[in-house]
Order: structure tokens, then C-alpha cells, then sequence
């Protein structure tokens, strides 16, 4: 069936972990519009959540870097300071997309032994429906080069879609990532909040598929190199024009919380 | 153009290592605070990226194989570890 919800989220450790340099009532406002997500979330009532996430050299360290991969065990855990998070995985999802993934021609790596990256559990934290449902982990390379180009990443999207529509389950896709920022740049305060504000303006036309053309320099330059995961999932939602539920930006940081129609 | 996350060379690969388990292996972290010195020593570090770490001298770091991300996380995680009451936790 198709999707039943589309978002994209940020996943900042600031937002879970506030330092004193945090700004508290951007933080809050940001966990507001996280909130209206889990709300959406919880009235589009998917069985599972399949979600995009670029690794921050957690799960996958130098041993490994795969451009897109997929975890398929039957449950997933991560740790950050103080928390502790396990979320189940729905395992016959996560092998299907695979297998046909694979089928498709894209050469998908896949684990059964990670540890959940940030990316991940950050956002689940603030928008995880009640009761929880599975997710199932789909990792896009950001941070280590050479990632994937952004053409690859839309060209999984569709792909990814037409697996996802052909599926029993209610399914709900979100992004994990961006918008701008530089962490352990030299421009770590200086991101390019102009290049997020005319791509937002982008997405909320409906021209998501522009992103398409983008390059990895591109990309890098403005600070966007997580920008890889909401093109993919810019290329299961086609042309659908995007709502801004939020768009934060903090003195390194630019927070932004999105949804797409798609029923 | 010169990218702001860049390949990570082969001859970084110790110093990455050692960044990475400072993120990421809460007993490495803690055996760090406890003795930087020896811990990074015994992970195969030399003086010159001994001290570049333990004073997390970013340019210095970068300059000698260090991925930049790890470089930020490992210093926000290390700041977590000594002084997690400037933190306020949701």
C-alpha cells in the first residue's frame, strides 16, 4: 500500500543533550514541531518507520563504508551518554528492501550487528509514536568521502518507493539529517542558512526532484553533505510540495522540520 | 575547491581510531581521563599526535589525518564525561 506519512527531521545530539551554548527556547520550539510530527505520526498509524539516516562513523567505522545499506536484524541498539535505546526492527520489511533493492541494481550492504547512530534515535526520541512500532534502519553515506552522489540517492528514493508501495504494511518514511551546518569545520558558526531558506522554498513548490542535480561539492560546501538522505527521500515522494513545520536556526545549526503529502 | 570532510588517509587511520573511541567506547574514554597519556600511548600514538589530541588542537589534528566530525565528537563527548552539569538532559 502506499506510503502513509513522509517527514523529514533533524537529529542534532544538541537538541536530546542541551549544552549551555544551546539556545533553550530554539531547542524547545524545535521539540514542539518534533511533537506535531510524533501527533501526525501517531494519526497516519503506520506499522513501521522506515528511516533514513547518515551514519556519524558509529555503526560503520573504517572497517566498512558502505554507500547505502540496510539493517536486517530483529532489533537495534544505540548509546549516547546517559541514554539507552533499543528499538525493534521489522525484520521482513527490512529484507525486502534488500533483496529487491539488490534485484533493482542497486548494491545495497546490509548488517545485523550495529551500533544505532544518533541519526537515528535522536528523532525517534521526540517522535516515535505511542505504542512504538518497528523501524527499519536505511543508511545513506554522508560524512565519509566518497559518498554517494546525490543522483544515486534520488534514483534510490524512487526505487525504494516502488518496493515500499508493493508492500502489506502502513509505512511511513522520514529523513534524518541537515539543514546547514559544519561540525569540526572552521565554519562551524557560520553555516549557509540561504542556501537551506531557497531550498526550502524549493521543496514547499514541489520541485524536490532538482535536487537530483546537485553535487557532492556542492553539497559539502554549504554545509549539507546530510542533505543526501532527504534527497532520497525526495525521490519517493516525487514532486509532492512540502510543508515547513519549523525552520530553526540556531548559531551552528539550521533545524528544520518537514512533511510531505502522499496519500 | 577544498571539501570540508575529506577522504581519510590511510596514515591518519591511528588517530582516527583513537577519535572514534574517544566518541564512541565509553571504557576507552574513561581510561583516557584517567591517563591520556598512557591510554593514547598504548593505542600507538606518537608525541606529535599525543599532543595534538590531548590539547583536541583541531587544525593540528586535521593537518594529520583526522576526520573532522570525529575531531568535534570526541570533544563534545569528552565535555559530556567532565563536566555533564552543564548539561541539561530531555
Amino acid at each position: 500500500m502506499p506510503l502513509v506519512a513522509a517527514a523529514a527531521l533533524p537529529h542534532t545530539p544538541q537538541l536530546l543533550v542541551r549544552p549551555e551554548t544551546e539556545d533553550r527556547d530554539l531547542v524547545l520550539r524545535v521539540h514542539g514541531a518534533l511533537a506535531e510530527i510524533k501527533c501526525g505520526l501517531a494519526a497516519a498509524r503506520p506499522d513501521v518507520i522506515c528511516i533514513l539516516g547518515g551514519d556519524h562513523i558509529e555503526g560503520f567505522f573504517l572497517t566498512a563504508v558502505p554507500a547505502l545499506a540496510v539493517y536486517v536484524g530483529s532489533t537495534v541498539s544505540g548509546t549516547f551518554d546517559r541514554y539507552r535505546y533499543t528499538f525493534d526492527v521489522h525484520e521482513p520489511l527490512a529484507r525486502a528492501v534488500l533483496e529487491q533493492g539488490i534485484g533493482r541494481g542497486f548494491d545495497l550492504a546490509y548488517s545485523q550487528d550495529l551500533a544505532l547512530d544518533y541519526a537515528f534515535y535522536v528523532p525517534l526520541h521526540f517522535a516515535m509514536p505511542e505504542p512504538r512500532v518497528p523501524i527499519v534502519p536505511l543508511y545513506v553515506n554522508v560524512y565519509l568521502p566518497p559518498q554517494p552522489m546525490p543522483a544515486r540517492c534520488y534514483a534510490w528514493g524512487q526505487a525504494l518507493r516502488a518496493i515500499l508501495d508493493a508492500r502489506p504494511e502502513r509505512i511511513a518514511l522520514v529523513a534524518s539529517g541537515g539543514l546547514s551546518h559544519f561540525p569540526g569545520s572552521d565554519r562551524y558558526d557560520s553555516p549557509d542558512y540561504d542556501w537551506d531558506r531557497q531550498m526550502l522554498d524549493r521543496l514547499v513548490a514541489g520541485r524536490g526532484r532538482e535536487t537530483a542535480a546537485l553535487t557532492g561539492e556542492e553539497l559539502d560546501k554549504v554545509g549539507n553533505v546530510e542533505f543526501r538522505t532527504w534527497i532520497t527521500l525526495l525521490g519517493a515522494v516525487g514532486d509532492a510540495k512540502a510543508r515547513v513545520i519549523c525552520y530553526e536556526p540556531s548559531w551552528h545549526h539550521g533545524n528544520a522540520v518537514v512533511t510531505w503529502p502522499v496519500e | 575547491m577544498s571539501l570540508h570532510y575529506t577522504f581519510p588517509p590511510a596514515a591518519g587511520y591511528p588517530l582516527n581510531r583513537c577519535l572514534y573511541r574517544l566518541k564512541s567506547d565509553d571504557a576507552f574514554r574513561e581510561r583516557y581521563l584517567a591517563d591520556p597519556e598512557a591510554t593514547l600511548r598504548d593505542a600507538g600514538l606518537d608525541v606529535e599526535r599525543i599532543a595534538a589530541l590531548r590539547a583536541l588542537d583541531r587544525d593540528r589534528l586535521i593537518a594529520l589525518g583526522a576526520h573532522a566530525y570525529l575531531v568535534f565528537m570526541a570533544g563534545l563527548r569528552l565535555k559530556m564525561a567532565t563536566a555533564p552539569q552543564t548539561f541539561e538532559r530531555f
